[in-house]
């Protein structure tokens, strides 16, 4: 059985339609990255998988349970949810709002009721993983873009979810930090996380080797292929590498 | 604490707008020169006004399962600046008014005066006076609890005010119904016991979050200049003193217990004058009602105003000195 | 500084999480989350609710009218005219398409509803007639209001202050108020968002969270002025606030404000004053 399951799924905003049903099949220790032109719901998408908000129409199901409106309405259901799924967000400056690094890192497993010396060991593993370990006395909210996209990681990191999302990690960086992020992604999936991210950056991903999901502008997957398929495809490698 | 439209009478609105017109020409005064200093100033104001919008409409979640908001007068004239935290308010309630329908549009001079004026100037002041007994935070605590409460009691004081103010021939109030007994005590109730503290608790974690990631981004009161502002606000006062006569009879809130007690008699609300203003206020004002004698009742207000506004300047200097002499 | 090899995970990171769940009665985030989605949305329909092509009043007409009818309710107390007013105020309301008049009147029964229980227990004190006619006065100014509201894009109002006059720093003071919510709103519901996804337990201090949303959100909206300023000086700024000229009839402006006008020369001349 997949990990993800989305049949038939779609999600209007107030005025325009967000996603337009996609039926898509996502196993667990995938890497996956969505693509496509601007504003064609790749975000959309991760807001729907990471629980945050109910698609319109249609349903997911995640891991056999189907996340419905009353689901996600349940505070508990909602935090068991929450503690499975991760998410990275584009804009990292909305995710960091604790007055250290480290306290930003500990939040989330403070909350899980872990002993100090847990806690300890996973802010200190997650900020070497990401390279943020000189950065543990700063404030977030003073550091570099980069800095921020790593101290964000970390901080989803610690939690130790089951599935990571991540919206646009690469954009920021510089080419040597991408291939970073990308490696330390590639550990985790090898190590049976699932990685889901949208993202531009097609000759950095593919390096990776991830099954691509790619959108439309009509809000509707236009492609789904693994990278070895999308090795045989010229057209949409070249169209990929305009996005 | 949005006052609607239809509660306060249309002679006590435009009294209250008349009376919020000098602080609002004091303020562009003072943040014209705060402008100087931090140009990004300018733009605050109305970025800080969509930040008051938003904390006034977040749900704080209070014990027993209800919620509560904060008004945040207190902490925006921290953070920016009173002067500025005033004009940054009053765009926020024009907004409420216009576009949201929270508080009436006759009523935004009642509004502006308690949520703009009052507040954040009352706040201030505490935090100020904490800062020089070098404890800013309980300052600033204190501040906010009192700004919110002093509001809401001249909220209902305004509103409390309206059966005597405005009723028909037979008595009937025309705008508000609730007299003093009802108004004050049911807004002080509830800012005393819930709103005050919410409102304290919230002010002081975002200032302690912001002094301790960026404290440069805090407004620093800039060293005490040239006192002409207050001196325009003084002048302003005066002028508009004679407005008092718009008021029918007596200015409001103005009467002497007996004839408090009988128009409270009158209209059947309450038969006792409340006791503290029948044990509290029994000195007698130089000038009583405002005539001397066979002076036409304009000049004898204008005087009155006078002789207050050099009271409030002899005060002012004698503070003045004595905060020199001490350090 | 030692990096680990990243191709070395720790344990705990290759274990799947105990999952833990504890009762939890009021999601405060939920509820705001909430809240602020429909702000959104709102702001995010610039377009008035109705625009009859014919009959469109120029901005600064249309808010004195607004003026003029408010004052005219709050300072009568004769049946009569708010009789008048009344129908003068339904009229109006015909121009409404019938969604919207539908969605006028649901939301107008609620406000006039919730000060109707507002202004009830005072029956005991002054009786009905007082508490009838108060009701009438209020619920004729939340209509007006709210057909003011419903008919009035931001942008209109903006350049209905600009025509009477106001002075240039606050019309600009509102434009950027306005614009300023909807992008501080969006951060402020992306922070609760981040919040939510991290928030794994109940929160034990919901208040320190709070706090640190909306110091967030300064120091934010401090950034975003910042920003402001230089764009604005960059795009050569001199405090001049400029509108668009609005093009609209002015004899339909006169026309429509004519018995606005007569009934407030009827007002003052007809010996009726509200305040005796």
């Amino acid at each position: 059985m997949a990990l993800i399951e989305l049949t038939d799924l779609s999600y209007d905003y107030p005025n325009t339609c967000g996603l337009d049903q996609l039926n898509l099949q996502l196993n667990a220790g995938e890497f996956i990255c969505l693509m496509g032109p601007n504003g064609s719901g790749k975000s959309t998408l991760l807001r729907i998988l990471s629980g945050l908000e109910p698609a319109t129409h249609g349903t997911y199901a995640f891991d056999g349970q189907v996340i419905t409106t009353d689901y996600l309405a349940d505070p508990q259901d909602r935090q068991r949810l929450h503690q499975q799924i991760g998410l990275v967000f584009q804009n990292t400056d909305v995710q960091l709002f604790n007055t250290s690094v480290v306290d930003e890192v500990a939040f989330g497993p403070r909350q899980l009721g872990l002993s100090e010396a847990e806690i300890t060991q996973r802010v200190e593993d997650c900020l070497a993983l990401t390279h943020s370990t000189d950065l543990r006395d700063r404030v977030p909210y003073q550091l570099s873009g980069g800095e921020k996209k790593r101290v964000a990681l970390a901080s989803v990191l610690a939690l130790n979810p089951k599935v990571l999302l991540l919206d646009e990690p690469l954009n920021g960086l510089t080419i040597a930090a991408q291939q970073q992020m990308l490696t330390l992604l590639k550990t985790l999936q090898a190590a049976g996380k699932t990685i889901i991210m949208a993202s531009h950056n097609f000759k950095q991903v593919q390096a990776v080797e991830p099954r691509f999901v790619i959108f439309n502008a009509d809000h509707q997957i236009q492609a789904d292929l693994t990278a070895q398929e999308l090795a045989k495809q010229p057209e949409q490698q070249a169209e990929l590498l305009t996005l | 604490m949005h006052i609607p439209d239809n509660y306060l009478s249309p002679a006590t609105c435009g009294t209250l707008v008349l009376a919020v017109a000098p602080v609002w020409t004091v303020a562009v005064i003072k943040v014209k020169a705060q402008i100087k200093q931090k140009r990004e100033t300018l733009p605050m104001l109305g970025i800080a006004a969509s930040l008051a919008f938003l904390i006034m409409m977040f749900n704080l979640p209070i014990p027993g399962g209800t919620t509560a908001h904060a008004v945040g007068g207190t902490l925006l004239a921290v953070l920016i600046g009173p002067w500025a935290a005033v004009l940054a308010l009053t765009v926020t309630l024009l907004l409420q008014a216009l576009l949201f329908g929270d508080g009436g549009i006759l009523a935004f001079g009642a509004n502006a005066f308690n949520m703009a004026v009052i507040m954040p100037m009352v706040g201030y002041a505490c935090y100020r006076l904490g800062e020089k007994l070098h404890h800013p935070k309980i300052g600033l605590f204190v501040g906010a609890y009192l700004g919110i409460n002093v509001a809401a009691l001249v909220a209902g004081i305004e509103l409390g005010l309206q059966p005597l103010l405005a009723h028909t021939a037979s008595g009937a109030p025309l705008y508000c119904p609730y007299g003093l007994n009802v108004t004050v005590p049911a807004m002080l109730a509830a800012h005393l016991l819930v709103a005050g503290w919410v409102e304290a608790i919230f002010t002081v974690l975002v200032y302690q979050f912001v002094h301790k990631v960026a404290p440069t981004n805090l407004y620093q009161a800039a060293a005490p200049q040239s006192r002409r502002p207050w001196l325009y606000l003084l002048g302003g006062l005066a002028i508009l003193s004679p407005l008092g006569l718009l008021a029918s009879n007596t200015a409001w809130g103005e009467w002497s217990p007996a004839e408090l007690k009988q128009r409270l008699v009158a209209e059947h609300i309450s038969q006792q004058a409340p006791q503290g203003m029948v044990q509290g206020l029994h000195f007698k004002a130089l000038f009583q009602d405002y005539t001397i004698g066979n002076l036409p009742i304009s000049v004898g207000y204008i005087l009155s105003a006078v002789t207050a506004v050099l009271i409030f300047l002899l005060l002012m200097r004698g503070l003045q000195h004595d905060s020199q002499t001490t350090k | 500084m030692t990096v680990k090899q990243p191709n070395n995970l720790p344990d705990w990171l290759q274990q799947p999480n105990q999952l833990t769940s504890q009762p939890q009665r009021h999601n405060f985030l939920a509820h705001n989350q909430q809240h602020l989605t429909h702000l959104l949305a709102r702001l995010a329909q610039p377009a008035p609710a109705v625009n009859p092509t014919r009959w469109q009043l120029s901005p600064s007409i249309s808010l004195i009218r607004l003026g003029i009818l408010v004052l005219l309710i709050a300072l009568t107390n004769n049946t009569i005219w708010l009789w008048v007013l009344g129908l003068l105020l339904a009229g109006h309301l015909l121009v409404l398409a019938p969604s919207q008049l539908r969605r006028f009147t649901r939301s107008w029964l609620l406000s006039t509803g919730i000060a109707l229980v507002v202004v009830l227990p005072s029956y005991w004190l002054v009786g009905p007639a007082t508490v009838l006619l108060f009701v009438c006065k209020t619920g004729l100014i939340l209509a007006s209001t709210q057909y003011y509201r419903l008919t009035t894009t931001f942008q209109d109002l903006l350049s209905g202050l600009k025509a009477l006059h106001c002075p240039n720093l606050f019309i600009m003071t509102l434009a950027v108020a306005i614009t300023y919510l909807r992008m501080l709103g969006h951060y402020l519901l992306q922070t609760m968002m981040a919040l939510d996804m991290r928030l794994v337990a109940p929160a034990k201090h919901p208040y320190q969270l709070i706090g640190t949303l909306f110091g967030n959100l300064f120091l934010k909206s401090h950034a975003y002025a910042l920003e402001l300023y230089a764009a604005m000086e960059a795009r050569g700024f001199n405090g001049q606030y400029v509108n668009q000229p609005t093009t609209t009839n002015r004899w339909h402006d006169y026309l429509t404000l004519t018995p606005y006008l007569v009934l407030v020369v009827v007002f003052i001349f007809g010996g009726i004053y509200g305040i005796n």
